[in-house]
């Protein structure tokens, strides 16, 4: 789209973030439940848009962008890994032989997701961090259990995907789900060992249009597909 | 509610039930500013951005995609020349470098250049390189590429929330440049936190575009391209 008419500096901030260009998609999401009673048989298939990304999923996916360093030649994180993600502008790590100015360690960074669920609501604000009330892992009453935590990735989508099993005496009703990230720092700590700097983020947030009802024994999955145009 | 005729297994294709028009989670935009020689804008283009590359998507994969799949990516940069990704933990992994207190272990992953074009291409999904890209310099066809400039944080507004990228560029060369195509690229290193084994991979192209009309920078001009990400907008 062309502007007809010439505008002043003061008008590029609003042209940075246009909101009067045709409707085309970049990314689209949506999650998907199955719940499975304790013979196997599927009672339940739910499935809707997911609609709330948070602050957080924009930052991760700066990371491969803008990169980890400020520049080709300073040892500093870009300001806004620190000032938004929290992360170390340096890592720390533990130097063989600093007299020598040894090579020797470093560090490097890599993320992974995984799913939250919860039975709890909330409003939305791009600003979450964490669930309403989230469903801890375990087999106690209003608990679940984690099984495993998996990933797919066909063509331009990544789906993510939990299964957890209701050992509780109680039906479980969840009402939310969020996208979970977490961000290693991988450095070799003060006692010359293998370590990680750990750091976790809600990527979305959003609440079933319709309560996922796991009565006892039941499991279930629960995924979330993120879809890029490509 | 549906409910399902049997055990199956989990479908990974986007259906189109799913989701609804006009309900965007993520944006990307491209604004570029054009200027004659006394400065004065005289132009403003503005575009939606569609293309991350298979680039991208591969570095953003999560590591349990890695993990359970047990495969590995191929990058191609900007080159042709190429290097494996595979996400890890633990001392073989070589991962993203993030910079550390050892002043011997400087190797960088880091914003390397909104690069401009006067080419195109159909598939930017596959794209590693911009089809005619136009270097640094003064001579004839040629912009000079002036500063990057990364966010310090993130904007928001409400529920949305945004942060851009800019590079300006001047006009030198004594005759009018089109601009027709646009990339971004990374300067990226792999390595073991060990920093017992690093590959430098080269710039990578991570996001591509085609303008949906080309952008005319006078002699004498300048010309600024915006990239902005956005949530909930």
């Amino acid at each position: 789209m062309v502007t007809s008419d010439l505008v002043s500096e003061d008008d590029i901030a609003n042209f940075v973030i246009p909101n009067d260009l045709p409707d085309e998609p970049m990314l689209k999401a949506y999650m998907e439940v199955k719940v499975y009673d304790k013979e196997g048989h599927i009672i339940q298939y739910h499935r809707q848009p997911m609609r709330s990304p948070t602050q957080w999923l924009l930052a991760l996916m700066a990371i491969p962008i803008i990169g980890t360093y400020s520049s080709s030649s300073t040892e500093q994180a870009p300001s806004f890994l620190v000032n938004v993600l929290g992360l170390p502008s340096q890592q720390s790590t533990y130097i063989t032989n600093p007299t020598y100015g040894s090579p020797y360690n470093s560090a490097n960074i890599v993320w992974d997701f995984s799913i939250q669920l919860g039975s709890g609501t909330q409003a939305f604000s791009v600003t979450l961090k964490s669930l309403a009330a989230p469903i801890a892992n375990g087999s106690g009453a209003g608990q679940l259990s984690y099984v495993a935590t998996t990933a797919s990735y066909s063509g331009t989508t990544i789906y993510t995907y939990v299964t957890v099993i209701n050992y509780s005496p109680t039906t479980i009703n969840v009402t939310e789900i969020g996208l979970i990230g977490i961000i290693y720092i991988q450095y070799q700590n003060s006692s010359n060992a293998w370590a990680t700097n750990t750091f976790t983020y809600l990527l979305t947030y959003d609440t079933f249009s319709l309560a996922i009802t796991l009565p006892p024994g039941a499991i279930a999955t629960f995924g979330v597909a993120l879809s890029f145009s490509g | 509610m549906m409910i399902g005729k049997g055990v199956d297994e989990v479908n990974i294709r986007m259906p189109e039930d799913a989701y609804e028009r006009g309900n965007y989670v993520f944006s990307a935009y491209l604004t570029a500013v054009v200027r004659d020689s006394k400065g004065n804008i005289i132009k403003v283009h503005r575009q939606r951005s569609h293309s991350p590359t298979a680039n991208f998507l591969w570095l953003f994969l999560p590591l349990t995609w890695y993990n359970n799949s047990g495969s590995s990516y191929t990058i191609t940069n900007v080159t042709g020349g190429t290097c494996s990704y595979e996400a890890g933990l633990g001392g073989n992994a070589q991962d993203i470098s993030y910079p550390s207190n050892n002043p011997e272990a400087k190797l960088p992953t880091y914003l390397a250049v909104i690069q401009v074009g006067s080419g195109s291409q159909s598939n930017p999904y596959s794209a590693t390189r911009l089809a005619a890209p136009i270097s640094n310099g003064s001579g004839s066809g040629q912009l000079v590429y002036n500063s990057l400039s990364v966010p310090t944080t993130i904007a928001i507004n409400g529920n949305s929330a945004y942060f851009y990228i800019v590079q300006s560029y001047s006009n030198v060369s004594g005759a009018t440049i089109n601009i027709t195509e646009v990339g971004i690229f990374l300067q990226l290193v792999l390595q073991t936190y060990t920093n017992t084994a690093s590959t430098n991979c080269g710039q990578v192209l991570l996001w591509y575009d085609v303008f949906s009309s080309p952008i005319s920078v006078p002699n004498n001009g300048s010309v600024t391209i915006y990239y902005t990400f956005m949530v909930n907008p």
